[in-house]
């Protein structure tokens, strides 16, 4: 091995910098991303709960932060993240359980329905909150 | 550890513009990783002027017209020019595929980067060293492993059982899938990736092997096998048309009926 240089002054190759992205990885960076997000989003489901075991004046503060522009922001993310990693975890379950939904081209199509089935049923729910 | 960036001293820089071929009416661009050892310092990306009717039609063919007309000095593994041997595997286009079965009327309009087999050791130009993707593979081990006397002259398979190894044992081991995956980017030490999981899938599922219960014993830990998070790379970039991903999902069902 006389005249080779050592394998750690070898540089890495370029991974996430030259990929091209494409349906099934962003399904399931997704998955993890909305999967933390509904971690923090149960601190408010509590809070909604512990407003409204305290009491009228402070349920009502909690009101006007959901339904100021901002919390409607944040519920509307929400519930695009409990649908999303709704579906795909159905996916996942099929994958794991009858080993089914592999084939790239069925899988790619898979996730563009799970990403068009949470936002757009996410701005129905919202529709129906505001309207109804 | 899931590392975003590149660490330091791996950064390709921008590198050299070659001279445009004389007298050609069908020019393409080509952005390729260059890394020479003996120069040191940090990779480069290099620009190089192909003329397109003079190339041949595939990738493989660019490189080849690169080296001879151009820069003699780019480095790449080839061999057998028609997609059995796996030597040409790289990154072409963002995609991991083998160089001489990507034609040109698979490649979209614009700049085209071609780059090594993401998140490994480069020894020079787009040649990366491989050497814990072949332990890998040696690891599950990829032979007939049996405890029943040998037979006179073969050990027989039904027509069924022989097709459970249909789309298992057409890998041709370029590890285009195993450096697609973004878990084995993270823990390519210690996830064995998805072309040694495919290779030890064949194994288990071979009606003639009889240390099914040894081999899942050896995939039994937190990271070796259950490292899949079903991303998909691998299957979307096999050039074999190969579903790494599956035999993993099966894997796991095997582990999960043996204890059940």
């Amino acid at each position: 091995m006389s005249g080779t240089p050592r394998a750690d002054t070898r540089p890495l190759s370029p991974h996430l910098q030259i990929w091209r992205p494409h349906l099934t990885m962003a399904a399931s960076i997704t998955h993890r991303i909305t999967g933390v997000a509904l971690y923090f989003g149960t601190f408010l489901i509590t809070a909604w709960i512990v407003a409204l075991a305290t009491g009228a004046e402070c349920y009502s503060t909690i009101e006007g932060l959901v339904t100021a522009w901002y919390g409607q922001i944040i519920m509307y993310l929400w519930a695009v993240a409990v649908l999303y990693h709704f579906a795909n975890g159905i996916r996942h379950l099929l994958w794991d359980g009858p080993n089914i939904g592999f084939e790239p081209k069925t899988a790619s199509a898979v996730s563009l329905f799970n990403y068009v089935f949470a936002f757009v049923g996410a701005a129905a729910i919202m529709a129906a909150t505001i309207w109804l | 550890m899931v590392q975003l960036t590149l660490p330091k001293g791996s950064a390709p820089k921008k590198g050299k513009t070659w001279p445009k071929p004389q007298g050609a009416t069908n020019l393409r661009q080509f952005k390729i990783y260059r890394y020479s050892p003996d120069e040191g310092g940090n990779p480069r990306w290099d620009t190089y002027w192909v003329d397109m009717d003079r190339a041949g039609t595939m990738i493989l063919d660019v490189l080849l017209y690169i080296k001879n007309n151009v820069d003699p000095t780019l480095a790449f593994r080839r061999s057998c020019r028609e997609g059995v041997c796996g030597s040409c595997a790289m990154n072409i286009d963002g995609q991991n595929t083998i160089a001489c079965t990507k034609g040109f009327d698979e490649l979209p309009g614009g700049v085209i980067t071609i780059a090594p087999l993401p998140s490994q050791p480069v020894v020079k130009d787009l040649i990366p060293d491989l050497t814990n993707f072949y332990a890998q593979h040696a690891y599950v081990q990829p032979f007939l492993k049996t405890v029943t006397p040998e037979p006179e002259k073969e050990w027989k398979q039904s027509e069924e059982d022989r097709e459970e190894l249909n789309g298992l044992y057409e890998c041709i081991l370029c590890a285009s899938c195993t450096t697609s995956c973004p878990s084995y980017w993270w823990n390519g030490d210690k996830y064995l990736g998805p072309a040694a999981l495919l290779q030890a899938y064949r194994w288990l599922i071979d009606s003639r092997d009889e240390a099914t219960g040894e081999r899942l014993d050896d995939l039994e830990d937190p990271f070796k096998l259950y490292r899949c998070h079903t991303i998909m790379n691998c299957a979307q970039v096999c050039p074999k048309g190969l579903n790494p991903a599956k035999a993993i999902a099966k894997i796991k069902h095997m582990m999960v009926e043996r204890v059940s």
